[in-house]
């Protein structure tokens, strides 16, 4: 699930960069859809965060 | 001025903001661009208000829901305190609306946002309450099914609220109806319902209102800035009365007034377009 985590912000940082730089499906640059994308990605990076802090625990 | 408290009063009552914002000037005849510049400005304005006048409204609440929600992260765990849970059960719900929102909402307008779909959605909406009462009332008929509070939901009912309140893409259907009656579907009591979906309200309205904040910028806005921040005023100021109004409404009455409202307002609203009475 760790992985999962991190994959998946990786993942959502990558579609939030393709959506400003107009890149991604539809064509244009789509601001909003990136913003979302970057909101996801940072709870991809919160969720690796509690998985990290279980496994220490 | 009619549009700023139309928003401010029906964005928080279980009626649909967006249903009446189609259907009130094409029963009343108004002639509004509402794809110009000056009135999505305006728009912007209005949700600014809404927004903040909920924010006023729960701002303890909020303070604690930060405050918890920075304690998680940092701890890199979530424990059963109130208000930790109910931090992220705001967060979960709103993942839903925020990525359906912002991928539909154009295409779905598009295809919706003329007054004989909106009426139909409005009776739907009324109808769907009916349903939801009705449902609530037989689950808890049954001896010995407990009520939840909001803390007591799982992550996963935070989801399906978030789901719910979603439907409210398509103009007619309700934001806080939709979320109130999966609540109530999720075990919830009238106010605990009620808050849950408030509180929802607020990410899901500030964002809709700082993500369009550069329409404000746009010449045409600024020839209406003076009107659209009155019109912010009061939209926050309806705002404000209806969420005090409908948190005490909800300790003792439920949602069937709404609904009848709604299947009144749609059915008649379809008949009157349908039959091209009003064209």
């Amino acid at each position: 699930m760790k992985q999962l985590a991190l994959v998946l912000a990786v993942v959502f940082l990558i579609i939030a960069v393709l959506y400003w730089t107009g890149h991604f499906y539809p064509a244009g640059v789509h601001t909003k859809h990136g913003i979302v994308a970057i909101v996801l990605a940072l709870l991809c990076i919160v969720w690796y965060r509690f998985q990290s802090a279980a496994n220490v625990r | 001025m009619v549009l700023a408290v139309l928003q401010g009063v029906s964005e928080l009552f279980p009626v649909s903001s967006l249903g009446h914002t189609v259907l009130l000037p094409a029963l009343l005849r108004w002639h509004i661009d509402e794809g110009s510049e000056s009135f999505l400005a305006f728009v912007v304005v209005l949700h600014l208000g809404t927004a903040l006048a909920l924010i006023v409204f729960y701002r303890e609440d909020w303070v604690r829901i930060v405050r918890a929600l920075v304690t998680t992260i940092v701890r890199g765990k979530i424990t059963d305190d109130r208000d930790e849970r109910t931090a992220w059960l705001l967060v979960v719900a709103t993942i839903p609306v925020g990525v359906l929102g912002v991928l539909l909402q154009s295409p779905v307008k598009q295809l919706f946002a003329s007054p004989l779909p909106v009426s139909a959605f409005l009776f739907f909406n009324g109808f769907v309450m009916l349903l939801g009462e009705w449902l609530r009332r037989r689950q808890h008929a049954r001896a010995g099914h407990p009520y939840k509070r909001l803390e007591g939901l799982a992550f996963a009912d935070g989801v399906f609220v978030g789901f719910a309140q979603a439907l409210a893409l398509l103009p007619g259907i309700s934001r806080s109806g939709s979320a109130i009656v999966a609540g109530l579907l999720r075990d919830l009591r009238h106010e605990d319902a009620a808050r849950y979906s408030f509180l929802l309200a607020t990410p899901v309205i500030l964002a809709a209102g700082v993500l369009e904040f550069p329409k404000l910028f746009t010449p045409a806005a600024h020839d209406v800035l003076l009107e659209a921040c009155a019109g912010g005023v009061l939209a926050g100021v309806t705002a404000y009365a209806s969420v005090a109004f409908l948190t005490r409404w909800f300790r003792h009455n439920d949602l069937t007034p709404f609904a009848w409202y709604c299947i009144v307002a749609g059915a008649g609203s379809f008949i009157l377009f349908a039959t091209k009475v009003i064209a």
